[in-house]
């Protein structure tokens, strides 16, 4: 048996130590070690042997093992090694050549907020861009949202280290952190989209992202009134769920709008009969929304006593989760082109 | 807030069933987290309803939502304790008014510690809360009735009977009732004897002085704590309580004197005999008055609702109506608060209480009237959706890759991180560092679907951001692909693609000279890499096949070509 280890021993340095490419090396390593490999198999037969060689034997396989391993490594070092220095032999060759044909996939957080932009902009809503990383000042403050008020406990926030403002630079909560920015620079009547990535102190699980898409409506006029945040609802609603899908408006709490409201849909499943999805209830929450806080206008320059305005966001995730039948929100951001060919 | 179904059939007779208030509920006040037999939880995280965090406000509120009649009635004043009693006083000295502005003291012997009644196990139980025994029960059943925190100090702990109501001073440590050893800061609140803390104010008491089997005499307490100040310390600790939950959303003067009332009276059936009390601060209440004007109401509503409903609305919520003297075309009312409501400060606060009462549901949808708005350029929008088309239509799959750089990507690619935004407080190492391009993500991305794919071609368009040391972070719009496409060479198709793409959206990229600076030598192939211009000859970016040594670092042998523009020029 030793002898015979000997053998295999010798025989796959010499192939290692010869090899001049990955593959022969690969070749190697399965011939030893994959399923039916000379040292995968070759302990099967330990068990024939008499108790004292099965002693001796035991650490000479192991040392053997380990010993081949390395010089498979070693190497595979070797060869990736000479392989980068050859890369300066190979030309910059960017010569015409034809594609290869593939099929493109949109993402689908891009199709569905596209589908809601094309919606909106019927109704003369535009986009904004808005900073990712922002002031406590914008995302909070500004918000009626003080520091330290139970409120901020709706809010589990990243921040930045940085020396410009200690403390105060974070990871935007919500699209929300627009609202002043549009306030200030714009003169209502305005009707906009507050568009992109979020982000909140959250520990990941399948239902639970650190980082995800909201959508939000900044509309400011005279007169507006929550039977607007009724149409809107009702208009989203049915335009990305369909005819049937109706809106419900409940009492919500958020500091920056008074009155403050939960948007529910008619479950998309049962059709408000009850089913698992909604829990029985009939009615699924989608998002949030309000007539925006006096305070609020008042920071953004805006005088509450002439105009009124409207916060408005459904829950983007949550939304195509549901549409989509995905039942982990990682799916995402995790870039598997099993799950994003599907769409 | 836990609310006993039991406790609250004790308060409001109601009219309608539970189920009947378990779906009103979420209509017209809050969201409930679960219901069972025994309790229904009302969702209060991050919620300014101070008084559904008692008993006898969510018993006004259920009353009114139901249209049912509550069963007990505010207490007489007059009839409290410690009115006409001559009793002396305890020592105690608040140092810090400003964090403290009301405490009160009440000295209870004659005790003895037993087992609660049933009654009182069963009631703590559906409230989410554990008997320990009668004496710290009475704390827990009041403050779950009255929304008031109580805390009761075995007084042989307390040394001179003597209570300090002061900072922490520096190094100062005490262990809390959960037997956990805490470091303090002097912005912490202390409750003191004249040598030690005997507790974290209205955060948690300490070891050494609770209720234990020889207590026989206890000093009670009552206070309002600064709200923000405590938010600080409980979050420093850790140590979110169910009392430190209402100091933070807010207490009234004359809950906590019924609150302080109801306990000593409770421990007075005990046999405990009330020997001496000490309220200091300033105990009169300010009655608020808001005045509500009917046209405001009805436009922001949208809906034109009667002055009888806006009047029997607020009398149902506790509110006191009374018509304004305005003349005649301002028709509005003057409406005093209850005392329990501090979470209401303006009209539109009154306006929202009576759309609740209305019903949201009931409100019909309005559609926006047609008008010019101002016009925002929308060019940056419809460009990179353009783009993104643009891609798909040439078979390249869209990803969105986190605005982190994962350990993985750190790793394998030795990024010298100081010149990387860095998050103070990651959730954990994979969200510590943000990225300052996306292809490194790409690479990632290519490489694990290597496994299940053989051609793998993608694209993401997203910020990156970019650190700077005395100012803000820069954040830019980037367009990112990496392509793996089976052959030694795939930075020739990549190229092919870039070029397509440049004449489909009209954009002029042309190859620019070649820059082997330190970026090229870490990370690319020492020969395919070129810079990108747009048409007026400005840099826009790159593109190369990167290192096979890097991406060998991420387990597969394969070449792959990325590369990395900036939007804004493009547009």
């Amino acid at each position: 048996m030793e002898e015979k280890l000997s053998q295999i021993q010798a025989s796959y340095l010499e192939k290692i130590n010869q090899a001049n490419t990955l593959r022969e090396l690969d070749e190697s390593f399965l011939a030893l070690f994959g399923k039916n490999g000379e040292l995968t198999l070759l302990p099967k037969q330990f068990s024939k042997l008499e108790d004292e060689e099965k002693r001796k034997i035991g650490p000479i396989f192991n040392q053997i093992k380990s010993g081949l391993e390395q010089a498979i490594e070693k190497k595979r070092a070797e060869v990736r090694q000479a392989g980068y220095q050859k890369l300066t032999e190979e030309k910059l060759d960017i010569n015409p050549t034809e594609l290869k044909s593939r099929t493109g996939h949109l993402h689908p957080t891009t199709q569905f907020i596209q589908q809601t932009v094309e919606l909106f902009a019927k109704l003369g809503f535009q986009q904004i861009d808005a900073p990712h990383i922002d002031t406590d000042e914008y995302n909070f403050e500004l918000l009626n949202i003080p520091q330290d008020h139970p409120a901020r406990d709706l809010w589990d926030t990243l921040y930045i280290e940085n020396q410009y403002a200690p403390g105060q630079l974070l990871l935007r909560t919500h699209t929300s952190n627009a609202q002043i920015r549009v306030m200030r620079d714009l003169k209502p009547p305005f009707r906009i989209m507050s568009i992109g990535r979020c982000f909140r102190y959250e520990n990941l699980d399948a239902r639970h992202e650190h980082t995800f898409e909201q959508f939000e409506l900044i509309y400011v006029d005279k007169n507006l009134s929550m039977a607007h945040l009724q149409y809107l609802s009702e208009y989203f609603l049915k335009g990305t769920m369909g005819e049937d899908i109706k809106a419900r408006l409940r009492p919500k709490y958020y500091p920056f709008v008074e009155p403050g409201v939960g948007i529910d849909a008619l479950c998309f499943f049962c059709k408000g009969k009850g089913c698992k999805v909604c829990g029985g209830i009939g009615w699924l929450e989608i998002g949030g929304a309000g007539m925006i806080h006096p305070n609020v206008l008042k920071n953004g320059g805006i005088d509450p006593n002439i105009y009124s305005g409207i916060a408005w966001g459904p829950g983007i995730g949550r939304m195509m989760m549901l549409k989509y039948g995905i039942d982990d929100i990682r799916s995402f951001l995790k870039g598997d082109l099993k799950f994003l060919e599907k769409f | 807030m836990k609310v006993s179904i039991n406790w609250l059939k004790e308060l409001v007779d109601l009219t309608v069933s539970v189920d009947e208030v378990v779906r009103l509920l979420p209509l017209r006040t809050i969201g409930t987290k679960e219901v069972t037999e025994n309790f229904l939880e009302l969702d209060m995280k991050g919620y300014n309803r101070a008084d559904l965090l008692s008993l006898r406000g969510v018993a006004y509120e259920i009353a009114a939502i139901t249209e049912s009649k509550i069963n007990f009635e505010e207490p007489n004043e007059g009839g409290f304790a410690w009115i006409g009693k001559n009793l002396p006083c305890v020592t105690v000295k608040v140092e810090n008014k400003h964090l403290a502005p009301i405490y009160c003291i009440a000295r209870i012997e004659g005790l003895k510690v037993n087992p609660s009644p049933d009654e009182w196990v069963r009631k703590l139980d559906d409230s989410g809360m554990r008997s320990v025994n009668n004496i710290a029960d009475i704390t827990n059943l009041i403050m779950l009735e009255y929304g008031q925190p109580l805390h009761a100090f075995d007084a042989k702990d307390v040394a001179g009977e003597t209570i300090i109501v002061r900072n922490a001073r520096a190094g100062e440590k005490i262990t809390t009732l959960d037997g956990k050893h805490r470091s303090l800061d002097p912005s912490d609140l202390l409750i003191t004897d004249s040598d030690k803390a005997l507790g974290i104010a209205g955060v948690m008491g300490g070891k050494d002085s609770e209720v234990k089997g020889s207590t026989d005499t206890i000093l009670l307490e009552a206070a309002i704590f600064d709200g923000k100040n405590l938010r600080k310390t409980a979050q420093r600790l850790g140590l979110s309580s169910e009392a430190s939950k209402r100091f933070q959303h807010g207490l009234t003067k004359k809950r906590l004197l019924q609150a302080l009332d109801a306990a000593i009276k409770l421990y007075q059936q005990l046999g405990g005999e009330l020997t001496s009390i000490t309220l200091v601060g300033d105990f009169t209440e300010e009655e608020k008055t808001i005045y509500l004007n009917q046209k405001k109401l009805n436009s922001l509503i949208g809906v034109d609702i009667s002055k009888k409903f806006v009047e029997s609305s607020l009398i149902r919520l506790g509110f006191i109506v009374t018509l304004a003297s305005h003349e005649e075309a301002l028709q509005g009312w003057n409406i005093r608060l209850p005392f329990w409501r501090v979470d209401i400060n303006i009209e539109e606060d009154l306006i929202e209480e009576v759309a609740r009462i209305y019903g949201y549901e009931n409100i019909p949808a309005k559609s926006l009237e047609r008008e010019v708005t101002e016009e925002v350029d929308q060019r940056l929008f419809e460009f990179i959706y353009e783009l993104k088309s643009t891609l798909v239509n040439l078979g390249l799959t869209e990803v969105q890759t986190y605005s982190f750089y994962s350990t993985t990507v750190l790793n394998n690619l030795e990024i010298n991180k100081n010149n990387l935004i860095k998050i103070l407080n990651p959730i954990s190492s994979e969200t510590e560092y943000m990225r300052d391009y996306i292809w490194p993500n790409l690479v990632e991305k290519v490489t694990e679907n290597l496994k299940y794919f053989k051609d793998v071609a993608i694209f993401e368009i997203g910020k990156i951001y970019l650190f700077k040391n005395q100012d803000m972070p820069e954040e830019k719009y980037h367009l990112s692909i990496a392509l793996s496409n089976e052959t030694d060479n795939p930075l020739k198709e990549l190229w092919a693609i870039l070029q397509k793409i440049s004449e489909t959206l009209n954009l002029g990229i042309n190859i620019e000279s070649q820059d082997r600076g330190d970026y090229a030598r870490r990370y690319l192939h020492p020969t395919k890499f070129s810079n990108l211009q747009d048409e007026n000859g400005k840099h826009i970016g790159g593109m190369a096949e990167v290192h096979p040594r890097i991406i060998n670092q991420f387990g597969t042998e394969k070449r792959v070509a990325s590369l990395e523009l900036e939007i804004i020029p493009l547009t």
